[in-house]
């Protein structure tokens, strides 16, 4: 049901609610009105002469009417009551008129109860019934019967016309004034419709009512909507620009690697005798390829400030160890010394365990990477969990001190490093900058005495 | 002990590599391939167990969890996923050790060793490297040729060194263990004192080696 329709109709129940109750009343107290009137009218009959013939001819009375015509007592006029038959009884409820009918035994269980007037209404038969006790107590005639014809009033059409048309008027004004607020709710509804489509039109319902505070909320939710879907797309875009720069940066390692397959391939096909060292460029690439992939890894994280989600005690003894051992195999085959040296004491400290574990293991892996054969490594964690330092010391060719600023820079865009430094220290370096910038440590570059470079990983407490 | 090494990982290839790598190393290693065969088995028959976390049929934390209820075997998780709250969660459900994939034999085997060696860096009064014997309580030191004459000095690094055989150690440590702050607190001054513990520690005097950029390190022994 529209909501025209159904305001119309709940409005038009409601007002014929309203009119039955208040003609029931009235119907109840005309009905009360009536009932004293005719007993008070009965009773000054009786005492006008009245009870003077009923008691000369008990028989006979009340058939007497023309009589009863020709001598019309003062008193109400009788037009204005109900027409109705009298019968008369004695103080035993028995009447002498042998047309009369029984006493009805609710009104005399009424009387007996010490009512003057006892009423009862029959809607089955028709008609109502009122006893009025004289104010004398013998003879014939000491209680009257009256009996008049017709429904109860509260059913007649004189109440129910006048609620039905009520109901109808109410009808028709609900649905005219139902009208524009109807229509401010379908707007609404076709605005709230556009949402999510293309269409950047806000969600407006004039006025000031409840319907323009709706209006105004489903406004507030459609910007939230509007902001969230942007956001979205800008990270579906980001996502897609990382997954290409990210297959661009694989494929380059791969392509190396698969050159120094191919060619290990086509030197055994010719008849050479390949000592170790020739797979060490192969070795070296796909461990290359491997850092690469969790750098990456690091570089989204770091890149959606998912730096710091994981803060848990780190055992940094543990974690030097396993960053040396993990490098320790491609060392060997560049016959490079990579040594390791930690207090006999753990050194625990809150961070990020991958994040940390990357950039130890990208300085790690610089310093070898760079370095030439018969080179040294040496990774050594000093102090205690108030202070300590992580120096990574190597007599490779260092870092000009002019660059050495600009590889450490705690923010940056991973795009734009990849793209600078390719297949470089850049994004290592700049990973362990970020990372040591988001544990609150300070990342330092200097010249290792003797030649090389050193870089410390310190956190001053 | 035995050498029984058991190896829950579910990609054969890695699998068969892992395997031959063990082997080669001198341990027994049992391969199972699902954690419903992992389940049954007792982990106190291994002397390390080597876990992959992502399993047919179960996840390797439940694994871990299960394992450790009744037994403290050391457990080396193989993580392929770089995440910080797998690995986390593993060393505190009681891993000793992780490895992220991919690795070296090399680096899985170190890993291994270093699980192994654990237990048994509890201090002791009597340290041994090679046909150096230390006693900590009479403060003499011996070699194949006899009691060794060591200065305190002296004695006190290469006690030192020897408590963390095989690791090196810094000068600095050295210095701050051996040297008193007073007198005779530098560097230039430890490396007069290692060139007189060579000379007497005689043949043995190679197994004290220079750690480049690191400091000294005593190595040898079983």
């Amino acid at each position: 049901m529209k909501l025209r329709a159904r305001l119309a109709v709940t409005l038009g129940l409601a007002a014929i609610s309203l009119l039955v109750l208040l003609g029931w009343g009235q119907s109840r107290w005309q009905s009360r009105i009536r009932v004293d009137a005719l007993a008070e009218a009965a009773v000054h009959r009786m005492e006008s002469g009245g009870r003077e013939r009923c008691e000369a001819n008990p028989e006979r009375w009340p058939r007497d009417r023309d009589a009863r015509r020709r001598r019309r007592p003062p008193g109400p006029p009788e037009r204005t009551l109900p027409r109705h038959r009298v019968f008369a009884y004695d103080a035993n409820l028995i009447s002498a008129n042998p047309d009369s009918p029984a006493f009805p035994p609710d009104l005399a269980r009424q009387l007996k109860a010490g009512d003057d007037v006892a009423t009862q209404r029959s809607p089955k038969r028709r008609r109502t019934e009122i006893a009025v006790r004289m104010p004398w107590n013998e003879g014939p005639c000491a209680v009257l019967l009256m009996r008049s014809k017709g429904p109860p009033p509260w059913f007649s059409a004189a109440v129910l016309m006048p609620a039905f048309l009520v109901a109808l008027v109410v009808i028709l004004v609900a649905l005219l004034a139902a009208g524009p607020m109807v229509r401010r709710i379908r707007q609404l509804t076709d605005s709230v419709r556009r949402i999510g489509s293309d269409s950047e039109e806000p969600v407006h319902v004039e006025g000031n009512d409840e319907i323009a505070e709706l209006g105004a909320a489903f406004e507030q939710s459609r910007r939230t909507i509007e902001a969230q879907l942007a956001s979205l797309r800008e990270r579906e875009a980001a996502l897609r620009n990382y997954i290409a720069n990210t297959t661009h940066d694989v494929m380059l390692p791969l392509s190396v690697l698969q050159g120094h397959l191919a060619s290990l391939q086509q030197r055994i096909e010719a008849g050479d005798t390949l000592d170790a060292k020739a797979f060490v460029p192969s070795l070296e690439e796909s461990q290359y390829l491997g850092s690469l992939l969790h750098n990456l890894n690091a570089v989204a994280r770091l890149e959606a400030h998912e730096g710091l989600s994981h803060r848990d005690p780190i055992d940094l003894n543990r974690l030097v160890e396993r960053v040396v051992d993990r490098h320790q195999p491609i060392a060997k085959r560049k016959q490079i010394s990579l040594d390791l040296a930690v207090p006999e004491t753990t050194i625990e400290f809150p961070g990020d365990l991958t994040l940390l574990e990357q950039a130890l293991g990208n300085i790690v892996q610089n310093a070898i990477r760079y370095n030439r054969a018969d080179g040294h490594v040496a990774v050594i964690l000093e102090g205690s969990a108030n202070q300590w330092a992580l120096r990574v010391v190597d007599d490779g060719p260092g870092i000009a001190p002019a660059d050495r600023e600009r590889v450490v820079e705690p923010s940056f865009r991973g795009s734009e490093a990849r793209t600078r430094h390719p297949h470089g220290m850049g994004l290592g370096l700049h990973i362990a900058s970020d990372v040591a910038d988001r544990h609150g440590l300070r990342l330092a570059l200097r010249d290792t005495h003797g030649g090389g470079l050193t870089v410390e990983l310190i956190h001053a407490g | 002990m035995s050498n029984r090494i058991l190896l829950v990982e579910d990609d054969v290839a890695l699998g068969q590599q892992v395997v031959q790598t063990l082997s080669q190393a001198g341990f027994d290693p049992h391969w199972v391939q699902d954690g419903d065969a992992a389940r049954g088995l007792d982990p106190d028959d291994y002397r390390v167990i080597v876990l992959d976390l992502m399993l047919p049929g179960t996840y390797g934390m439940d694994l871990l969890k299960r394992y450790r209820v009744k037994s403290e075997v050391p457990v080396l998780i193989l993580s392929a996923r770089d995440d910080t709250a797998d690995k986390i969660r593993g060393l505190k459900l009681g891993a000793d050790d992780y490895v992220t994939k991919p690795f070296f034999p090399e680096e899985l085997l170190a890993r291994i060793q270093a699980c192994l060696r654990r237990p048994n860096l509890v201090g002791t009064e009597r340290l041994v490297a090679g046909a150096i014997q230390i006693d900590l309580q009479r403060r003499e030191v011996s070699n194949a040729e006899g009691t060794l004459s060591l200065t305190p000095v002296e004695f006190e690094i290469l006690a030192l060194l020897a408590r963390r055989k095989g690791s090196a150690v810094t000068r600095e440590a050295l210095v701050d263990a051996a040297l008193d702050p007073a007198h005779d607190s530098s560097r230039r001054t430890l490396d007069v004192h290692i060139s007189r513990l060579r000379s007497k520690l005689g043949e043995d005097a190679i197994q004290l080696e220079t750690v480049w950029g690191i400091g000294y390190r005593l190595s040898g022994g079983a």
